[in-house]
């Protein structure tokens, strides 16, 4: 059975394009183009995951994110960006979403990244992996899980391959591990940058308004 | 504009809008069809009949309502003007003649600066140059002018010839100071606006040099990009060409471009790989982790990244090519990665081997290094390093 997907983006040029090329992969089951219709249908549809747009009025894709996580935890978000905003894509991060890839992406790497959300890993674009590397750099500041706010120095070589346009794959070859072990790897990041209370991550974000 | 006759109206009320004091003399002037000046004058030359003009002033404002009116009436009719001028001026003899005048010098001289004034800064008048200049500025208003400059000019002597008997002071003298005085009261309006023109004109200018840099900017960039997606029929091609414009844009627009001059390598990374996207049209995909100024020793590390792009971009035979910085402390490193076609470090064609031997011969000349690694069918990946 394909993979249930729903499309949120205010640009429609974008949206119909996307759909073109992801209809033959998944179940496209509906796509919005604003905030409020996006939330009711994926509450509606249950789609499995959700394709969501950062910039957007009315709360952006972050909106999107919390307004669905609040009743359906289950509902995986995919964020799809044009902006490089750091700091727009770390608070989606933050808000519960999975992975972050630019627009550009490749049309293939596009629905690979649909069916890794889907399996509960998290999808980091080289530009992502940049974004956190920079987030975490520096002294760690006693806290009370510092656990959580900093990145061993396993996950500092994945993302740094990842940044340097590597997939999964060719990372765990490169690191004599296996594809599984990138995967813990790239998801126990996740988990550090949406539960960090590094104060340095907002810092960061803010002094990179635009990136 | 079409002169039209308004009625008399004995409508008498007080003006809210354009008043001096109350909008006693505008409301009058509203119901006598004439400029508001003239009434005002009127008021200025009574009252130095032993105050009669404050006392009319205080009556009028008693008697009368304030009306909002949508705007004063435009006066037009120069024959009731004068006919008005020549009423008020027989009612001002009447009442010398009757011996109420308190002085005459006072009251004449009164009477020829408010009139005078009014005559020169009536909207209507040409102003001095316009009417010297333009053959075609209407003889009323010309007629107007020399009155009004006749009868300050009248005023004034009598003011000086007053004061001089007064203080004993030379007349000539006080005439030339307060002829100059006269002149920079009824000239200063119309030098006023000159000079607003100017400035007016000026910013007009600013705004349309800023148009005209912002259409130069949108046609050196995005309408000649326009053109050239229009002629491609080559998505590839098109799809590198809206990307490059894209980041342009954005960079002009948010002002990521450094204005003058570069002084970050992040920066200086992300436009040589700009350059590299638009010569050879392959997708560099940059990330940046840490920054660090532009010395000598980074400026070598920018030109050596340049030059492995270069490479990438011409014999790896990939659609995609990567690009990662990461300042660490003292340390700086880059990485120019493709999945193309790689090669045997062994066996390089001698072109080839030139550029990357100038890569090393770049690097090490500052003391960095340079580590190239390729599988051939899988790619090449070059690392630069400075370590302090």
């Amino acid at each position: 059975m394909s993979i249930k997907v729903y499309l949120v983006d205010d640009h429609r040029l974008f949206l119909s394009g996307v759909r073109a090329e992801l209809d033959s992969d998944f179940r496209i089951v509906g796509a919005a183009y604003d905030v409020d219709t996006a939330i009711d249908e994926i509450r509606a549809l249950r789609p499995a995951v959700v394709l969501v747009d950062v910039h957007m009025p009315d709360g952006g894709g972050i909106a999107v994110v919390e307004g669905v996580t609040e009743t359906n935890p289950d509902v995986k978000f995919l964020a799809l960006s044009v902006s490089d905003q750091a700091e727009d894509v770390i608070a989606m991060i933050r808000a519960g979403a999975r992975g972050y890839v630019t627009k550009t992406i490749e049309p293939d790497d596009l629905a690979d990244a649909i069916r890794r959300i889907d399996a509960g890993d998290a999808v980091f674009s080289p530009r992502l992996a940049g974004f956190v590397l920079d987030a975490f750099a520096g002294a760690i500041p006693s806290d009370d899980d510092p656990e959580l706010d900093q990145l061993t120095s396993r996950e500092k070589d994945v993302l740094r391959l990842i940044a340097r346009g590597f997939a999964y794959k060719q990372v765990a070859r490169k690191l004599n591990i296996s594809i599984k072990t990138v995967e813990t790897h790239v998801s126990s990041v996740l988990r550090k940058l949406q539960l960090s209370n590094r104060h340095e991550l907002a810092r960061w974000a803010s002094k990179r308004r635009i990136v | 504009m079409q002169p039209t006759a308004t009625a008399w109206s004995l409508d008498l009320h007080r003006r809210r809008s354009d008043r001096v004091v109350a909008g006693v003399a505008g409301g009058i002037a509203d119901s006598l069809g004439v400029r508001d000046g003239y009434v005002r004058a009127a008021f200025v030359t009574l009252l130095t009949i032993w105050g009669l003009g404050g006392l009319l002033y205080l009556l009028f404002w008693l008697a009368t309502y304030e009306k909002v009116e949508d705007r004063p009436n435009d006066p037009v009719e120069n024959i009731r003007a004068i006919g008005l001028g020549i009423s008020f001026t027989g009612l001002l003899f009447l009442l010398g003649a009757v011996g109420l005048w308190p002085s005459a010098v006072v009251v004449l001289t009164a009477a020829a600066l408010s009139f005078g004034t009014a005559a020169l800064t009536d909207p209507s008048s040409p102003g001095p140059f316009a009417a010297l200049m333009n053959p075609e500025v209407e003889k009323v208003g010309k007629a107007r002018l020399v009155l009004g400059i006749g009868l300050l000019a009248g005023g004034i002597i009598m003011f000086s010839a007053a004061i001089g008997q007064v203080f004993e002071l030379s007349v000539v003298f006080l005439a030339v100071f307060l002829t100059g005085l006269g002149v920079f009261v009824a000239f200063g309006p119309w030098v006023r606006r000159l000079l607003g023109d100017l400035s007016a004109e000026r910013s007009e200018r600013i705004r349309q040099e800023e148009r005209a840099e912002v259409a130069a900017h949108l046609h050196d960039s995005v309408l000649q990009t326009l053109a050239l997606i229009q002629r491609s029929d080559d998505p590839q091609r098109m799809a590198m060409l809206a990307r490059h414009q894209e980041s342009e844009l954005r960079d002009w627009l948010y002002g990521t471009a450094p204005l003058d001059g570069v002084d970050l390598v992040s920066t200086a990374l992300k436009q040589a790989a700009a350059r590299v996207e638009s010569d050879f049209q392959i997708p560099i995909d940059v990330v940046t982790v840490g920054d660090v100024a532009i010395d000598e020793r980074t400026r070598a590390l920018v030109f050596a990244a340049a030059e492995a792009m270069v490479n990438a971009a011409k014999h790896s035979e990939v659609d995609r090519i990567s690009l990662y910085l990461e300042v660490e402390g003292d340390e700086v490193q880059v990485y120019v990665t493709d999945q193309g076609r790689g090669f045997d470090l062994e066996q390089v064609p001698s072109d080839r081997k030139g550029i990357t031997e100038s890569i090393r011969a770049r690097m090490e000349k500052v003391g960095g290094e340079v580590a190239i690694d390729s599988i051939a069918g899988e790619g090449t990946e070059v690392m630069l390093k400075l370590a302090p």
